[in-house]
């Protein structure tokens, strides 16, 4: 009996070795003129091939299980004299990888577009019930605004120049950008073709897909600005300010890293890396947004009662922090479609690594929240709530550029400092540069922003390849922690930029604003708050408000 | 004091832009982008926050 136990555990035994060895054994390669075979022809399919098809009889019953459903029947046929023929095989092929991409990018835009409702509850939460129904109103319209001027203006600056995008089955059309000749390089500025989705042949459906999802990054960056001016921004001012961020300031730097321009050739023309490389946009998106509300907190100046007259800060708390935490759930949910959906794919080019980003933005939110709560414990004694929201979405922002170069334990590290420094930052704004931000965008955005750009100059691992290369650059983005100190100088080179020159650009077209449509509301609609008098409506008719209290002098 | 502290900030970004024409070597490029972001946040915080805290409601 025993010697029969060891017989058989003996055959089994070699039997999963061959197996293994067949498993690990690579396939052989296809002769060249088997490969030649595999082009595009007019072979018709032979009986044999469709023999095991589903016949459309089949499922005279139904198809409960879904297993006739989605098969050989279901491919076009180009030409029905010759019936189904490999090209129309292999153009279904294509076809559905394209489709799919299409599609997963659609959805996230799509969820990215909903974020707008996360910020507007956040926004809104965080500010005084007498200026609520102001709050959603620039939230609500920043969509609408925005989105104008992006349409008319700003997404050919941007993309115009952004040249074929293959995973959307190419954007040949996007070919025209404006560049310089500058230390014997061309140093690409703004694209320029694409206006109205119209102008030479962006009348296609790839360049459709790529507008929706630039759009709803876009609006995020004009949305981030509203909660630093809430409460005392004249709503005409927005408007205009809105419409000046999304035509010209976002779309030049969206440009400089994503459309072709000069930061993300950083790689290419003067060896730094793979460029400025900005997966999801913690630079252009949110450090953008977040530097401009620092340039119009400048102008506006803080709120009436927010300091006192030797510049120390009071609280004005916020009106509803169930709206407020309820908002940074949508937001995070939302995220799923802008980190993740930055891959513009699911099928090929590493369209598969869509799973590590989704993974590394819940990591990076989780320890942010910790990082945040842990921190305001320690100071204050409580883990304050409005804080812990803040320090969510900061560990989001902070990973949205890394997400897709770094492993899960650099991405948690990278959450966990963003906790920590959105507090850090929240108090600096407030007391030493003494910027009144209801919301803590700066700190949020801008500031987290600024660090993911330089976490991806850190922490990018080698290990994500998107088709071969990033930026025109071959391989895969290396920080400075895997041994490329280039990438991280072209990391800078970015932050620099948003510093430099975004913050002056935003500053002076805001000035423009004041000087001809005037930022802040008068005094005593901001002490009545700015429902009634700019909107002509309260939030909540219903309640009975506070009487606001004299300044503190 | 404005016009100045923008006139800083952005001498900060020229000052990274042209470190990619001066030198060719990794280290140096770095130390001027490092050097353009400190003049940035000088003309950003030394210069034009000052200039802003005058005007504000609360100074009056």
């Amino acid at each position: 009996m025993t010697k029969k136990i060891v017989l058989i555990v003996a055959v089994v035994s070699c039997l999963a070795r061959a197996g293994e060895v067949r498993a690990q054994t690579p396939a052989p390669a296809e002769p060249a003129a088997s490969a030649a075979q595999a082009a595009p022809s007019a072979v018709a399919l032979t009986d044999a091939d469709l023999k095991a098809a589903v016949k459309p009889t089949d499922r005279a019953n139904g198809d409960p299980d879904g297993a006739l459903t989605g098969t050989a029947n279901d491919i076009a046929i180009s030409d029905a004299k010759a019936g189904l023929t490999l090209t129309d095989v292999l153009n279904q092929i294509g076809a559905n990888r394209i489709g799919v991409n299409f599609g997963w990018t659609l959805l996230c835009g799509f969820l990215i577009m909903f974020m707008q409702a996360g910020f507007a509850v956040v926004e809104a939460g965080l500010c005084r019930a007498k200026n609520a129904n102001h709050t959603m109103m620039m939230n609500f319209m920043v969509y609408g605004v925005g989105m104008l001027a992006y349409f008319l203006i700003g997404f050919p600056l941007q993309m115009g120049g952004a040249g074929a995008i293959a995973n959307l089955g190419g954007t040949p059309v996007l070919n025209s950008e404006f560049a310089v000749h500058l230390f014997g390089k061309d140093i690409g500025l703004f694209g320029n073709t694409g206006y109205l989705l119209m102008h030479h042949g962006t009348y296609d459906v790839a360049v459709m897909v790529i507008f929706l999802f630039q759009m709803v990054f876009m609006d995020t960056t004009t949305t981030i600005v509203t909660g630093t001016c809430c409460e005392r921004w004249k709503y005409s001012a927005f408007m205009v300010s809105t419409m000046f961020l999304g035509a010209f300031t976002y779309p030049i730097f969206a440009n400089w890293a994503w459309g072709g321009g000069w930061l993300a050739m950083l790689g290419a023309n003067f060896g730094l890396g793979h460029g400025y490389a900005d997966f999801a946009g913690s630079g252009v998106v949110h450090s953008v947004g977040g530097i401009t509300a620092l340039a119009c907190a400048f102008i506006l100046g803080p709120r009436i009662g927010k300091f006192t007259r030797d510049g120390k800060p009071n609280a004005i708390p916020g009106h509803d922090i169930m709206w407020v935490l309820c908002g940074c759930f949508i937001l995070a949910f939302g995220w799923f479609g802008f980190n993740p959906g930055s891959t513009l794919a699911l099928s090929g080019n590493g369209g598969l690594r869509a799973a590590s980003v989704a993974v590394n933005t819940m990591l990076a939110g989780m320890t942010g929240s910790f990082g945040g709560i842990l921190y305001m414990w320690i100071r204050y004694g409580k883990p304050d709530a409005s804080m812990s929201g803040n320090a969510f979405l900061a560990g989001l922002v902070a990973i949205t550029s890394p997400s897709g170069f770094v492993n899960p334990v650099a991405a948690a590290v990278i959450g966990l400092v963003a906790g920590v420094l959105v507090c850090v930052s929240c108090e600096f704004v407030e007391r030493i540069l003494k910027v009144d931000d209801p919301v803590g965008a700066i700190s949020v955005h801008g500031t987290n922003g600024i660090w993911g750009v330089i976490a991806v100059g850190l922490f990018s691992d080698g290990r994500s390849n998107y088709g071969g290369s990033w930026n025109g650059v071959a391989g895969n983005v290396t920080g400075l922690f895997y041994g490329d100190a280039g990438q991280l100088v072209a990391q800078l080179m970015g932050v620099a930029t948003l510093l430099g020159f975004v913050f002056v650009m935003s500053f002076v077209l805001n000035l423009f604003v004041d000087w001809f449509v005037g930022q802040r509301v008068s005094a005593q609609s901001e002490l009545d708050g700015l429902d009634v008098p700019e909107m002509g409506a309260v939030a909540y008719p219903d309640f009975v408000l506070r009487t606001e209290p004299t300044p503190v002098g | 004091m404005t016009l100045a502290g923008l006139a800083v900030t952005f001498l900060g970004f020229v000052i990274a832009f042209i470190s990619l024409g001066v030198t060719s070597s990794t280290g140096g490029r770095m130390g001027m982008v490092l050097v353009g972001i400190v003049v940035s946040l000088v003309g950003i915080m030394g210069v034009i926050t000052p200039a802003y805290q005058k005007k504000w409601i609360w100074k009056k």
